[in-house]
């Protein structure tokens, strides 16, 4: 990994002035972790009280304000299918250098470049959870009475359920 | 190597737009939302246990200098402090977290406002290696959370335009005058007894420091008609004695910032004389915070 370690370099002189310090002494490292999770937690506790749905049972809670209804994985949107991202790299090889003409520019091997910032990986579980809309088509006997989001889609369904090809 | 200095210089920028610039609606706009986006309380006084307000100073400089060291755009760094601000007003946190929480917020606001953001790679090297990449990404999460998603948020910088161009100033001065801004914006963002001021209130109080301190409003009395302070204060609907108050305050921090600025080189010249001082003092020069030393008083 002869070209990380170049850019590293590159990456250590432009941030060896003052600016380069540590300010209020040693991080700890396993604490941070616990906090961030409950941060997390906290977070997903508070979105489920406001939405009344439990994201990691993936169900709706009894005290809500809102009724839930299932609705099919397909009738959702692309952009809010699971893990659109995650399928688009998992297709290219890690540490390939991949050449895309229509940006003009030619791409830096994954691992060199510079992160483009992603959901770190133990989030996209919880993404996942966050982001499936239950398939429970049975429960459809509830009465709708709200304006789903997917109402507005309905017309454009089947070209936004075309693979789209051009340019990725 | 050589393709990395290449794409340094390929910033690109949008052209001022006239539309956005000239119409009185989008200040008035600015004007009705800015409040929207200022921390909710004095966290000193509550919800902040372990921080002190000097520790607060401390992050600030250390983001305004790795701001200036990788030449962001002016706005970033004041943004960056409205989050890191709106973040503490609601939760408490640790001395040794700080600098993390800095950095994440710089990570967001050169997201938000940069064609070339700052890498999280690059900011954990500022942090000599305390944290991360890994940290900084999941911090990025639990604090998009706490701000609500809320990024758009309005800074003294959006109003910089909108007043200059209502002012009657000699054209071959505002480049100097807007730079003058934009470090007085810089120093306010530094110091806490500005951040639950609306952003407004900065902006026009730092143009008339600007343009006090370039001594332009005595160059040609006549044409302020009769007072700066109530031409600026018109502008963006504030008050005269607050507006006065402010730029009185600016003026302050800015003499004793100068003055720390000044103490703290020395101290660096002694310290670089020391064992291994050699190419350093060229690092020094490109990397003082703002020109301060450049504003005449």
């Amino acid at each position: 990994m002869c070209g990380m370690m170049a850019s590293y370099r590159i990456l250590s002189t432009l941030a060896n002035g003052q600016a380069r310090r540590n300010l209020f002494g040693p991080v700890d490292r396993e604490q941070l972790q616990v906090e961030y999770q409950a941060a997390l937690r906290k977070d997903l506790e508070e979105a489920s009280q406001r939405w009344g749905f439990d994201f990691i049972s993936d169900k709706p809670l009894e005290s809500s304000d809102f009724q839930w209804e299932g609705v099919p994985g397909t009738r959702v949107p692309l952009l809010y299918r699971t893990c659109m991202l995650g399928q688009a790299e998992g297709q290219r090889a890690p540490g390939t250098a991949a050449v895309i003409p229509k940006r003009g520019r030619v791409e830096l091997p994954q691992s060199d470049k510079e992160n483009i910032p992603r959901t770190p990986e133990r989030c996209v579980l919880n993404m996942e959870n966050w982001e499936k809309t239950p398939e429970r088509r049975e429960s459809a006997g509830v009465k709708r009475k709200q304006t789903n989001i997917t109402d507005f889609y309905q017309a454009k369904r089947r070209v936004v359920g075309m693979p789209r090809k051009s340019g990725e | 190597m050589e393709l990395l200095c290449l794409e340094m210089d390929t910033i690109i920028r949008a052209r001022p737009d006239p539309n956005l610039l000239c119409d009185d609606r989008v200040l008035q706009s600015l004007l009705t939302i800015e409040e929207r986006f200022l921390p909710q309380y004095s966290y000193f006084k509550g919800v902040q246990k372990d921080i002190q307000p000097f520790m607060r100073r401390m992050v600030a400089t250390w983001m305004l200098e790795v701001c200036e060291e990788q030449k962001c755009e002016e706005e970033v760094f004041p943004l960056a402090m409205n989050y890191l601000d709106r973040f503490l007003a609601v939760v408490p946190t640790k001395k040794c977290n700080l600098q993390l929480l800095g950095a994440v917020c710089m990570f967001l606001a050169s997201k938000l406002k940069e064609t070339r953001p700052l890498t999280a790679e690059k900011l954990c090297i500022y942090t000599d290696n305390s944290i991360r990449p890994q940290e900084l990404l999941e911090w990025e999460l639990v604090v998009l959370g706490k701000l609500k998603w809320n990024l758009a948020a309005v800074t003294p910088n959006d109003f910089i335009e909108h007043i200059v161009r209502r002012l009657p100033l000699p054209e071959d001065k505002l480049a100097l005058i807007r730079k003058h801004v934009q470090t007085f914006i810089a120093l306010c963002a530094t110091d806490f007894s500005f951040a639950m001021y609306p952003p407004s209130m900065i902006a026009t109080g730092s143009v008339g420091a600007a343009i006090c301190g370039l001594q332009l409003d005595s160059a040609d009395q006549s044409q302020w008609g009769d007072n700066l302070t109530d031409l600026l204060a018109k502008i963006t609907n504030t008050e005269v004695d607050v507006l006065k108050e402010c730029q009185e305050q600016i003026e302050r921090v800015l003499v004793s910032s100068l003055r720390e600025g000044r103490q703290q080189q020395q101290q660096q010249q002694q310290t670089q004389r020391g064992p291994s001082g050699k190419g350093l003092d060229e690092l020094d020069q490109s990397s003082t915070p703002t020109d301060v030393r450049d504003v005449n008083l």
